[in-house]
């Protein structure tokens, strides 16, 4: 492709026992183009969360990042940026989604300071300036702007997943990890969720890493896949050529164990 | 038990314990003299014949603190006992049983909480008189033990959800079995925090209550000794041998079962861990074999 | 409100109990009541003074229920009979002068320890791992596990006698009179600082350990993480994401404390002969003034009361997830 939004190449990551290690990711290499979805499968443990919060360097010890390792945004090198550069890296340049919205919102602040907040930092904005974007953002994911006042607990599961997403658009990044975004939410919900955020997607151009372990949900919302098996990137390709031609043994054997609706065809 | 002794606190309180407790029981062999009798004059500085002074009456200080650590360790672990026992029942009970005697039994437990504990316990003493030992154990086995109980209930209401206990339910085993020999057995790391607990808080108060007079001052515990040294007002005259004693047994004791229960603590629950259990990873990082 | 109403449903409920057993004390000893009751008064009490007193604590003739009432009467219209000692006072105004120094020195102590305690203790959880962590948790189980007896002797000993820095009791100079001069304030505040260095020692601990606990067990929450991949400064996430959710149950351990503080700054006030609630106690306790000490309970309870009714306000203001509700 032409040069890549995010560039992975080589990346490995240990977590460092007492006495053992643990290698959660092994030497994985993909790229995501600009305004490409790019979906990561596999199953709970298999390294996929690891790999999205080494994006932005969230690890805690005992993680570790090998030193082979690359990471590059835009051509930058993600992994060798300092405190403050990663600080203004951060939410600017990717912005992540978690799995449970009930937790990613702080229980005890008003939704206008979580976007305060983070504007502040990166924006230097004052405060009647961040409401009005606060607004603009609550607005273009379906929330009324007059609830900005309100605590997360004041919403539905549903409303504050998109009050997150909300918060990830604030600072137009341009690349945005969703990490099991929906599983928590019902069938409806989610789709949903993931309607607008393909809308968003079109409108602002930024692209998107895709983690779920629902391959079936990923080849309708993806442009190319990844499978995951125990650290390793087993098979890329294409969503139709993950759907029709898999070429690995265990991609095959997520199909299988896929129940049909319709009992053959999926699409 | 085994993460027990690997841990440097848990060892260094367990040494302590198990010393004072060496020193009590070897009492007759450390000293010559008996700790009731005059056998010094008063108030007599630490010397080669009285390694710790004498008290106000001429009592050897040294064989008062080996035996006191006899009555105050007793005390101590006994009433910490009662206490752990009657707040590990009702905690257990009410948690399993739930419904009304649930609501009971937590209504009860909550009033106790939020009596004060040492005022109640000055006025049950004043009405008694002059407390012996024993007395105070009881009386504080009696009132001390909502803590545990509320703890342990909480415990209790996890633990009931567990897969083993529908079994056994569903088998017919009876209620007090399934308390007994389920529930007790998956409880019991909070029952042993609560008994060490106990037990700190037991040789606290009894020693408190001695000092202020409630204990009878013809025993011999750490407590009657403050009790005792302060009424000759020991620090005024400068006896501090007399009073210092008690206070540094005290503190090490104290010290002791502290650094033991921080680490039960620490091994129910691995976060709270302090110290360094990182050092591998920052041997990495540091020669850049990799970073976060 | 529903919370804080239930709560205050309970709180009566607990003070009630406090005066039964005060009610039943003295009928379950051994002997008769009114004996055990009034006997320090030997004979010094002139008749009708010891038929008012009688009356006041339900030593009335008639059935147990009509002594208790008379009893619950005699509390809920203020009157907790005369002190036997310092007789014809009553026991409120012994009490209640008393229970100014008492407050005053327990809530600032609490106050102080509670800010520094937690500030440290949030400290500590951020830098897990750290030096100063181990030197905070480790100076944390030192100050907890002695007792409060002890703390103060060491303390009076070490600064009071030895280095003589520090008056060795009383509220203030004993030959000063009360007044609202500076002279006056600044003996207060000179004989005011061992006994608060002590109190603050040994409840300090607590509040670290705690903070420090609550936070940590926090610290692996997605807020947390999502807090920190927004950018945010390392300490504007500790402070108001961390720190901010870890005060919640800290808070509520502060309501359980109470009582622990209360046990603290009795023996305190002994030891330096402070003339707060604690130390008419235990002249009371010496005295046999059973009057004073019954009412000593009630003051006592109602005091943690009112503590922890404080306690349930601030946390119904801390977490928004109540207020509604």
């Amino acid at each position: 492709m032409t040069q890549p939004l995010l560039s992975v190449r080589n990346l490995t990551i240990d977590y460092i026992g007492e006495e053992k290690d643990f290698r959660a990711v092994k030497d994985v290499s993909f790229d995501i183009a600009p305004g490409e979805v790019f979906g990561l499968a596999g199953e709970s443990g298999c390294g996929k969360s690891t790999i999205a919060f080494a994006i932005s360097r969230l690890h805690k010890p005992p993680a570790l990042i090998r030193k082979e390792s690359r990471i590059l945004l835009d051509g930058r090198d993600v992994l060798s940026l300092d405190r403050q550069a990663l600080s203004a890296f951060r939410w600017r340049e990717v912005a992540m989604v978690f799995q449970s919205a009930m937790n990613s919102l702080n229980p005890v602040l008003r939704i206008e300071t979580q976007f305060y907040d983070m504007l502040r930092t990166h924006k230097n904005m004052s405060r009647v300036e961040a409401r009005e974007r606060t607004a603009e953002m609550l607005t273009l994911v379906d929330i009324a702007p007059d609830r900005m006042r309100d605590y997360p607990h004041q919403f539905s599961g549903g409303m504050r997943q998109r009050i997150v997403i909300a918060i990830c658009m604030a600072l137009d990044p341009k690349l945005v990890v969703m990490d099991e975004p929906t599983t928590a939410l019902d069938v409806v919900v989610q789709r949903e969720i993931l309607q607008r955020i393909n809308e968003l997607r079109r409108s602002f151009g930024f692209s998107v890493l895709f983690i779920t372990h629902d391959l079936g949900l990923m080849v309708q919302f993806c442009d190319r896949i990844g499978i995951m098996l125990a650290g390793k990137l087993v098979e890329q390709n294409t969503a139709e050529a993950i759907y029709r031609t898999p070429k690995h043994d265990y991609t095959k054997k997520l199909w299988a164990s896929f129940p049909s609706l319709h009992g053959g065809v999926l699409l | 038990m085994k993460n027990l002794l690997q841990n440097r606190k848990a060892l260094i309180g367990l040494v302590i314990i198990a010393f004072i407790v060496f020193v009590a029981i070897a009492a007759p062999l450390l000293t010559q003299y008996d700790p009731a009798a005059r056998t010094g004059r008063p108030h007599q500085a630490p010397s080669l014949d009285h390694i710790l002074g004498t008290t106000r009456i001429g009592q050897d200080v040294f064989a008062r603190l080996i035996y006191g650590a006899r009555t105050s360790l007793a005390v101590g672990f006994g009433a910490g006992l009662l206490i752990t026992l009657v707040g590990t029942a009702l905690g257990i009970i009410s948690g399993y049983r739930g419904g009304k005697t649930d609501e009971i039994i937590s209504f009860f437990t909550n009033m106790v909480l939020v009596v004060p504990n040492l005022p109640l316990l000055l006025v049950l003493a004043a009405f008694i008189g002059q407390a012996s030992p024993l007395v105070i154990a009881l009386i504080l086995g009696a009132t001390s033990w909502a803590w545990g109980a509320r703890v342990t209930r909480a415990e209790t209401l996890s633990v009931k959800q567990k897969d083993f206990v529908k079994s056994a339910e569903m088998m017919g085993e009876p209620q007090w079995r399934i308390m007994t020999f389920e529930i007790f057995p998956n409880v019991i790391s909070i029952v042993g925090i609560n008994f060490i607990g106990s037990v700190i808080f037991a040789i606290i108060t009894e020693a408190t209550l001695e000092f202020l007079g409630l204990g009878d001052p013809r025993a011999i515990s750490w407590g009657t000794m403050l009790y005792n040294a302060q009424k000759a007002s020991a620090l005024s005259v400068g006896a501090w041998w007399d009073i210092l004693t008690p206070c540094f047994a005290l503190a090490f004791l104290g010290i002791g079962m502290s650094l033991l229960n921080f680490a039960v603590d620490e091994i129910a629950n691995p976060r709270l861990r302090t110290g360094n259990h990182l050092k591998r990873w920052s041997l990495l990082v540091r020669s850049g074999e990799g970073r976060l | 409100m529903a919370f804080l109403l239930r709560r205050l449903v309970f709180y009566m409920a607990a003070f009630i109990a406090a005066a039964t057993t005060n009610f039943f004390l003295p009928r379950l000893m051994p002997g008769d009541p009114v004996q055990i009751m009034f006997s320090s008064a030997g004979t010094e009490l002139p008749p009708e003074s010891l038929q008012a007193l009688k009356l006041t604590f339900g030593f009335v003739d008639g059935p147990l229920w009509q002594q208790y009432l008379t009893y619950l009467g005699s509390i809920f219209t203020g009157d907790l009979g005369r002190s036997i000692k310092y007789f014809p006072l009553p026991v409120t105004s012994v009490l209640g002068h008393a229970l100014i120094w008492t407050v005053g020195l327990m809530g600032t102590a609490t106050i102080v320890s509670f800010a520094l305690g937690t500030f440290l203790g949030i400290v500590a959880a951020w830098r897990r791992g750290s030096k100063f962590d181990v030197v905070v948790s480790v100076g944390a189980i030192f100050a907890t596990s002695v007792p409060a007896v002890v703390t103060s002797l060491i303390v009076l000993f070490i600064f009071g006698f030895t280095l003589g820095w520090f008056p060795n009791g009383y509220a203030a100079d004993p030959s000063l009179d009360p007044a609202f001069s500076l002279q006056y304030i600044g003996s207060l505040a000179y004989h005011g600082i061992l006994p608060m260095v002590t109190l603050c020692t040994v409840l300090i601990g607590g509040f670290t350990v705690t903070m420090r606990n609550n936070m940590i067990n926090l610290l692996g929450e997605d807020y947390i993480v999502m807090a920190r991949a927004k950018g945010l400064s390392d300490r504007h996430v500790m402070l108001w994401y961390a720190a901010r959710n870890a005060l919640l149950p800290t808070v509520s351990s502060l309501a359980i404390a109470i009582g622990t503080i209360l046990g603290g700054s009795l023996v305190t006030e002994v030891v330096y002969n402070y003339p707060g609630l604690g130390n008419i106690l235990y002249q009371a306790i010496l005295a046999r003034d059973y009057p004073v000490i019954q009412g000593q309970l009630l003051i006592m309870t109602a005091t943690m009361l009112i503590a922890n009714f404080i306690v349930d306000v601030s946390y119904v203001l801390l977490d928004p997830r109540l207020k509604g509700a």
